[in-house]
């Protein structure tokens, strides 16, 4: 898994090149705790290139959407596959996070 | 897809969660070399990843080094994965996963991935012998999607908000 920033405004991008499993699930909580904990806390989780998220990688999701709650900040998540949408659905967890189709739909929600 | 006749391939592990990445690559370049659909490897290898998990995590009681024995073939139009260890009997057909109701502070993750499991996988089998656990999975292999057809190049779906 690779893990890209970049800086919107002041929104973080995160974007995921690959999968998000048991091995590389700690970097990505890493990553998320990180950014929270400086105080960038309006971020967006790109998920274009994730090929697919195992429960450890839901686990660190929720884990960073509770920080950004805690920080008064904001995470959101966009561009998911079907396929990565579905392992949502199937946690019961689509409703637990924002959502958007593209990043430049997160972008404009977050401004 | 290409011609699978006789295509197997397998692998040993140890009981380490670093081991697991091997059994990553492993599927991935299974799923290359056979072209198969990788929805259907991607559904197999996050599987394989929440059976192994659990069982290096929870399986074993000793501190000894163990293996466990992944096989990948295709049978009949579906990708199969057989895994072999020696850790505590477990079925991962009987666990049930209950999410607690409420927002994201009262939300659990466990027993999670085996909800995945049986609901990826098109058929689970699991036998207990001779003090191993083996477990099958079974996954369809659909016929590729024509370039440009995935459903997440278009961004599909609409906005959610959470609840």
């Amino acid at each position: 898994m690779k893990i890209a920033e970049e800086q919107a405004g002041g929104i973080t991008v995160v974007a995921i090149d690959g999968r998000i499993d048991s091995n590389t699930a700690k970097s990505l909580e890493e990553k998320l705790t990180g950014l929270f904990k400086s105080g960038r806390n309006r971020v967006i989780v790109d998920c274009k290139q994730l090929a697919y998220i195992t429960s450890a990688g839901l686990r660190v999701l929720l884990l960073a959407a509770k920080l950004a709650d805690k920080s008064q900040g904001k995470l959101a998540l966009c561009s998911m596959s079907v396929e990565v949408r579905r392992v949502f659905d199937l946690g019961e967890m689509s409703d637990l996070f924002a959502i958007y189709p593209s990043r430049e739909e997160g972008l404009a929600k977050l401004a | 897809m290409r011609s699978t006749a006789n295509a197997k391939a397998s692998l040993c592990i140890g009981n380490a969660i670093a081991e697991m990445s091997k059994v990553a690559d492993f599927v991935e370049s299974f799923g290359v070399t056979h072209r198969l659909p990788s929805a259907a490897v991607n559904d197999m290898n996050l599987c394989l990843d929440e059976l192994l998990n659990n069982t290096i995590t929870y399986g074993y009681a000793d501190d000894v080094a163990h293996s466990i024995a992944v096989s990948l073939t295709v049978e009949r139009g579906r990708l199969v994965a057989e895994l072999a260890d020696d850790a505590r009997p477990f079925d991962p057909r009987r666990s049930r996963f209950r999410p607690r109701a409420g927002g994201r502070g009262r939300r659990r993750i466990g027993k999670l991935g085996l909800r995945f499991v049986n609901a990826l996988m098109d058929n689970v089998d699991y036998l207990r012998s001779d003090d191993y656990n083996l477990v099958r999975l079974e996954k369809m292999l659909q016929p590729a999607a024509p370039a440009g057809a995935a459903a997440g190049e278009a961004g599909s779906g609409s906005a959610t908000e959470p609840g």
